[in-house]
């Protein structure tokens, strides 16, 4: 298991029985808390598979040293610290045809945090998109 | 990775020498909004108290044909996994049963809700003034249909192909007659399409897409993996590719009010609302599915809970709305209490009164007891003894002539159901954030489980009318009434619930309920 503090079983996730009753019913946890992070599930596919390995833990690694990609049986639940980015040119290189962000839509099983396409790129982020930060459209 | 010669050369040509392609889907979305329909001078028969902008955007930005692409792609794996691999595998006969039957009420229910949802974004497409913000809501009137077909269709493939098909095949009819039915039609239906359109973008897509489809639609499919059940994971996966953007329109709903300074007034009294509505359902019925209705255990449900409700939905969607004004919801603390006892409050009652589901339920083994003890410190002397002693006087066994609903009365535990929620919850026994209040209204008695349920019944008490199962069913004896709404097989008689997944155990038949002569009461006559 991984230790960052964004894989799935980090924090209080990591302690059981009346550990995780103490943490999960102490009093600083009867709000909700603000969070900077961003959770992306991602349906196994051939094409899924190959992005998690070979471009967000392959070559763009270093874009992102928060993410962590965990293996959920059917799914890859993916969680990162402000945003994670998926540019579909870069996948169409690596799959040698073309491969747009719709496609890469079709196994996107969830998003927590405000997910945006533009162009041919797909981005998860925590920020506000639309109040904080504009929406932007396809320049011509 | 480094990619191959001959795929580099061919992508560099392909790049210089482009072969003609279609206009980019996103220019042509670009395109469409040009045509500035005046939606913003429309009248509508779907009403907000709140003013929505006419300048939100959409931020998947799609386009007729890209959707029709996408879903099409969607389908085709997905019913082709089903129709070739899982089929030659026996996929349906490798569900552990107790799984198995989890699913009847699983895929089921989310189908109301998914019917449902099919009006609440027509409803939300009449009242937006933006035109993406209603061509989000137009994709999501699409992917409902898609879903609803979805959801029946698991309950089809199991009929075909589960050891087990009755209550799959006939859901439809049977589900009505317990308890868990009214709940289901109250957070599935009413919520999505009863009042105010923005308040109901909140019930549906703020609260219950962005937040609990994750436990329902995403956290089952680990469930069902590692209980041997591979249709549900290609279903609801795929689903759940849809329900992004209908999360999405739920944050744009938000933006598109964040600027009216009216909203301050209403918007977190209707969040938190919504997620007592929700939670109060949703809380109970998943984890007791996936605990109770499950051999192997993934996490304590509580937890998954915590990570999903609580942290991810909690924290990053509502918690980073802060400098906007959005609370967090006030009914926070009982929901926590909740997600950590109210299931097995739940499951204590739904085992009691077995016959009235249209699936099976088992008692707990020793070894899952143990997991209980293990992972709830205390649930052993709360629950566990009761179990025991129902497992001792032959629950499970047709001639022993005992149903747990018989401790209840012989014990003075009454059992009651929640008007708002119509959630029934045992007080004496309850270790939730339930306790007893009742009300007179309109020359009926009215039971009530928390401050929160009562609040919004006091505003619009007219808004929760329908009777539930000890008010319909009153005077009723318990075989007469399944028999009436058909929960027996198809010999006429054998009961399509039973208190145990034994293949080989014996099965509980109309005459078996019949000599027990229960008779159904409305405890609120006592008081």
């Amino acid at each position: 298991m991984s230790l960052s503090s964004n894989a799935y079983g980090a924090g209080i996730m990591a302690k059981k029985g009346k550990d995780f009753a103490d943490e999960y019913f102490a009093e600083e946890n009867q709000v909700l808390h603000e969070s900077n992070e961003v959770v992306l599930v991602l349906k196994k596919s051939d094409e899924i598979n190959i992005i998690v390995d070979e471009i967000l833990l392959g070559d763009r690694r270093s874009d992102n040293p928060t993410l962590v990609v965990e293996d959920r049986a059917g799914y890859w639940w993916l969680k990162a610290t402000g945003k994670i980015e998926v540019d579909c040119e870069e996948v169409s290189e690596l799959l040698g045809r073309n491969f747009s962000v719709y496609d890469f839509l079709v196994d996107v099983s969830s998003t927590i945090g405000r997910a945006f396409t533009l162009g041919e790129k797909f981005t998860i982020t925590s920020e506000l998109m639309g109040l904080d930060r504009k929406l932007e459209d396809l320049k011509s | 990775m480094a990619i191959s010669a001959a795929t580099k050369a061919a992508t560099d040509a392909l790049a210089v020498n482009r072969a003609p392609t279609s206009v980019n889907a996103q220019e042509v979305h670009r395109w469409l909004q040009s045509f500035t329909w005046d939606f913003e001078k429309n009248r509508t028969k779907y009403p907000t108290k709140y003013k929505m902008a006419n300048q939100t955007k959409e931020q998947f930005k799609l386009i007729a044909k890209e959707y029709a692409r996408m879903e099409s792609v969607k389908d085709e794996r997905q019913f082709g996994s089903l129709q070739d691999v899982l089929t030659r595998l026996d996929a349906g006969n490798r569900v552990h049963p107790k799984w198995g039957e989890t699913m009847k009420v699983a895929s089921n229910f989310l189908e109301v809700g998914e019917y449902n949802a099919i009006a609440a974004t027509g409803m939300l497409w009449d009242s937006a003034t933006a035109p993406e913000q209603k061509n989000g809501y137009l994709a999501q009137v699409l992917d409902e249909i898609r879903h609803t077909h979805q959801c029946g269709y698991v309950n089809y493939y199991y009929s075909k192909h589960y050891h087990d098909p009755a209550g799959h095949n006939d859901a439809r009819r049977t589900r009505t007659i317990g308890p868990l039915w009214k709940g289901m039609k109250r957070v599935f239906s009413d919520g999505f399409i009863s009042g105010d359109a923005v308040e109901c973008s909140i019930n549906l897509q703020l609260v219950g897409e962005a937040c609990f489809t994750n436990p329902l639609i995403v956290a089952i499919t680990e469930w069902a993996a590692a209980n041997g059940d591979e249709i549900t994971p290609t279903v609801f996966l795929s689903i759940e590719t849809d329900e992004l953007r209908h999360m999405a329109n739920g944050y744009q709903t938000v933006v598109s009010i964040a600027n009216d300074e009216a909203a301050s007034k209403y918007l977190n009294t209707d969040l938190n609302n919504a997620f007592w509505t929700q939670q109060k359902y949703f809380t109970p019925v998943l984890g007791m599915l996936f605990e109770y209705g499950s051999k192997f255990k993934v996490e304590p449900w509580v937890k998954t809970w915590n990570r999903w409700v609580y942290e991810d939905w909690g924290g990053i969607w509502i918690g980073r709305l802060g400098k906007y004004g959005v609370e967090s919801p006030r009914s926070l603390r009982d929901a926590k209490k909740d997600a950590y006892w109210a299931h097995h409050d739940l499951f204590l009652l739904a085992y009691a009164m077995w016959p009235t589901g249209f699936f099976r339920l088992s008692l707990p083994s020793r070894e899952e007891m143990d997991w209980f003890e293990e992972n709830y410190p205390g649930w052993y002397d709360h629950y566990g003894k009761i179990y025991d002693e129902w497992r001792a006087r032959g629950c499970e066994d047709p001639s022993s002539g005992f149903i747990p609903l018989m401790w209840f009365i012989e014990n003075n535990h009454p059992i009651y159901i929640d008007r708002v929620s119509q959630v029934p919850f045992c007080p004496s026994l309850c270790k939730g954030a339930s306790t007893l209040r009742v009300h007179e209204w309109n020359g009926k008695k009215h039971s009530f489980s928390d401050d929160w349920g009562e609040r919004m019944w006091l505003t619009e008490p007219e808004r929760y009318e329908c009777q539930n199962m000890f008010e319909q069913y009153a005077g009723r004896e318990l075989s007469e009434v399944i028999a009436e709404l058909h929960g027996v097989r198809s010999d006429g008689k054998t009961l399509i619930a039973q208190p145990h997944t034994n293949k080989n155990g014996k099965l509980w038949s109309l005459d078996d309920l019949k000599k027990l002569n229960c008779v159904f009461k409305d405890p609120l006559q006592d008081l």
